[in-house]
């Protein structure tokens, strides 16, 4: 049986087996030097293939049993005053809507968030165990680790378990010494630096919103309510994605979590702001079509001009 | 010592007829080499005082790291062979943040010890099958001063013999006779923070054959507020000065 699970199990990550055979030591899927050291795969002669039968994970197999988690819109964008990371807090399992609660930002560090789409417990782990490589590296160098450096240490484990039916797609954002900085790290192993990234299920839905109103130069109260603005676009027409928004801002001094919201009521809430507009323009009349940028109507400016609640 | 030199001082797993593990008993003189070390545990935290020997004007004081920290609630000081601390000391800092990763807490400064003294003790093969790291036992002490929600502040002294033992104060390292005696001396359960800095200080100052300023003496403190926070020099500085004025007065 130790000989199966040997042949079978990966074989560890980053380590020469040989300098740190440490028979025992360490805890859990961690050796004494708190670096992973691969973890027991189903006892089967191909992993991958199984995975691929039973659960939805690898394939578009419709008559798999086990159905992952995999709906979820989350995104994140840099612009001059920061980072802003906006995500919903939907579980589904198929068509089943597992939960509506969930935490899909997580809190790497005072200075690091990380967002969470595919395998929530892909990415609670991976990202948890992240925060402690941060951690580490911290203590070792007496520097923050920057958030290149923290998005390469995940996509290198991730990419040690490629095809073995890993699931996440998240978005490593935090500010370093460079300002701040996105990455986008997928468990194929894709890592990808930009300022603008969504992901998910709903993500077309978020860009959508995003891409007409996202400027650089955007004020914060602008930002934040851009971020929230496309997470309830894509809450309201995607149904893997909704419930409640959780907004984060990172800034120099590192993040802020600014608040969970009802998306419906959000949606519906900015529905009758749009009609109220519109009553309102229509009892002056003479004025409206002239003035474009007054016009609440009209997306680009509506994005722009209206002020987070209260 | 051992005038008769036997070849059971070779193995480090070989008794001696009357019993006594010779190459461990030395690893503890090759700590009474190294530079003092003092540690003090009060009610409001633990004060961790080092003597920094400092051998040339060329030597970037900086440079010398006697006090490390292994967590944001658990620090150190160490004294002998100080090379042989930063494996005991990245082995703490691990076991430190996989209790964290595993248990969501932070972990007791007694776990802390014992896991650091159990890396102690692999110079030899374990019980349970762990293979021999290491070829000696380490030529180095530590005084592990930490806090914890339960127990409060504690102070640690882990020996190469893997033993380790809980103390209210404690001194290491070749003046630690002397600072041993002082502390026993000038130590009280209701002593402050403050009173504890000053302490620690005065001893080293008594102990060391250079005079005493922040180049060659660093001090740290664990609290419950503060966690583990290394002193500046400016710190170390002040802390000088109200013990020479005390001194003054005194005399």
């Amino acid at each position: 049986m130790e000989a199966l699970v040997q042949r079978l199990a990966p074989p560890p990550a980053h380590v020469d087996p040989d300098e740190y055979d440490l028979g025992a030591d360490g805890e859990g899927n961690l050796n004494a030097l708190g670096v992973v050291r691969g973890m027991q795969v189903p006892r089967v002669p191909d992993p991958a293939a199984f995975l691929s039968t039973y659960t939805n994970s690898m394939s578009q197999n419709p008559q798999a049993k086990i159905k992952l988690e995999h709906g979820t819109t989350t995104l994140a964008f840099r612009f001059r005053g920061g980072i802003i990371v906006s995500v919903d807090s939907r579980a589904t399992a198929g068509s089943y809507i597992a939960s509506g609660t969930v935490k899909k930002v997580i809190e790497i560090n005072k200075y690091l968030l990380g967002t969470m789409a595919g395998g929530a417990a892909d990415c609670q782990y991976w990202e948890t165990y992240l925060g402690m490589r941060c951690r580490m590296h911290e203590l070792r160098n007496k520097e923050r680790i920057s958030v290149a450096a923290a998005s390469k240490l995940l996509a290198n484990i991730v990419y040690e378990y490629k095809g073995q039916g890993l699931s996440m797609g998240t978005m490593i954002c935090g500010w370093d010494k460079t300002g701040p900085a996105i990455f986008y790290v997928d468990s194929e192993g894709t890592r990808l630096k930009g300022d603008v990234f969504a992901v998910g299920s709903g993500a077309t839905f978020a860009y959508g919103v995003l891409d007409q109103g996202y400027s650089w130069d955007l004020s914060d109260e602008d930002a934040q309510e851009l971020g929230r603005r496309a997470i309830v676009a894509a809450g309201h027409r995607d149904a893997y994605s909704g419930n409640t928004n959780n907004l984060f801002h990172v800034r120099e001094d590192g993040w802020e979590f600014l608040g969970n919201k009802d998306i419906s009521e959000l949606w519906y809430k900015y529905e009758q702001e749009k009609r109220d507009a519109r009553v309102a323009a229509a009892a002056q009349p003479g004025s409206g079509e002239g003035a474009q940028g007054e016009n609440p109507a009209r997306p680009t400016t509506e994005v722009q001009s209206v002020p987070m609640e209260e | 010592m051992f005038l008769t030199r036997s070849e059971y001082d070779r193995g480090v797993s070989t008794f001696s007829p009357e019993g006594r593990l010779f190459q461990v008993e030395y690893s503890l003189e090759a700590i009474k080499l190294g530079s003092t070390a003092i540690g003090i545990a009060t009610s409001e935290g633990v004060i961790l005082g080092v003597e920094k020997r400092v051998t040339s004007s060329l030597l970037e004081h900086t440079s010398i790291e006697k006090i490390v920290e292994i967590d944001s609630h658990i620090g150190c000081a160490m004294s002998g062979l100080t090379a042989d601390a930063r494996s005991m000391i990245d082995h703490a800092r691990v076991s430190s943040l996989t209790h964290n990763l595993y248990y969501d807490e932070e972990i007791q400064v007694e776990s802390l010890t014992q896991s650091v003294c159990d890396l102690a003790l692999r110079f030899g093969e374990g019980a349970g099958g762990e293979k021999r790291l290491m070829s000696r036992p380490f030529g180095v002490a530590l005084l592990i001063a930490g806090f914890d929600k339960d127990k409060g502040p504690q102070l640690y002294h882990a020996e190469p013999s893997g033993t380790f033992y809980r103390y209210d104060a404690k001194a290491i390292g070749s003046g630690s006779e002397g600072a041993q005696a002082e502390l026993q001396n000038e130590y009280h359960k209701s002593m402050t923070l403050k009173e504890a800095e000053v302490l620690a200080l005065k001893i080293l100052k008594q102990v060391m054959e250079e005079k005493l300023d922040c180049k060659n003496a660093q001090l740290a403190s664990v609290t419950a507020e503060g966690g583990f926070r290394v002193y500046t020099d400016e710190e170390t500085d002040e802390i000088i000065k109200v013990m020479q004025e005390q001194h003054q007065e005194e005399s």
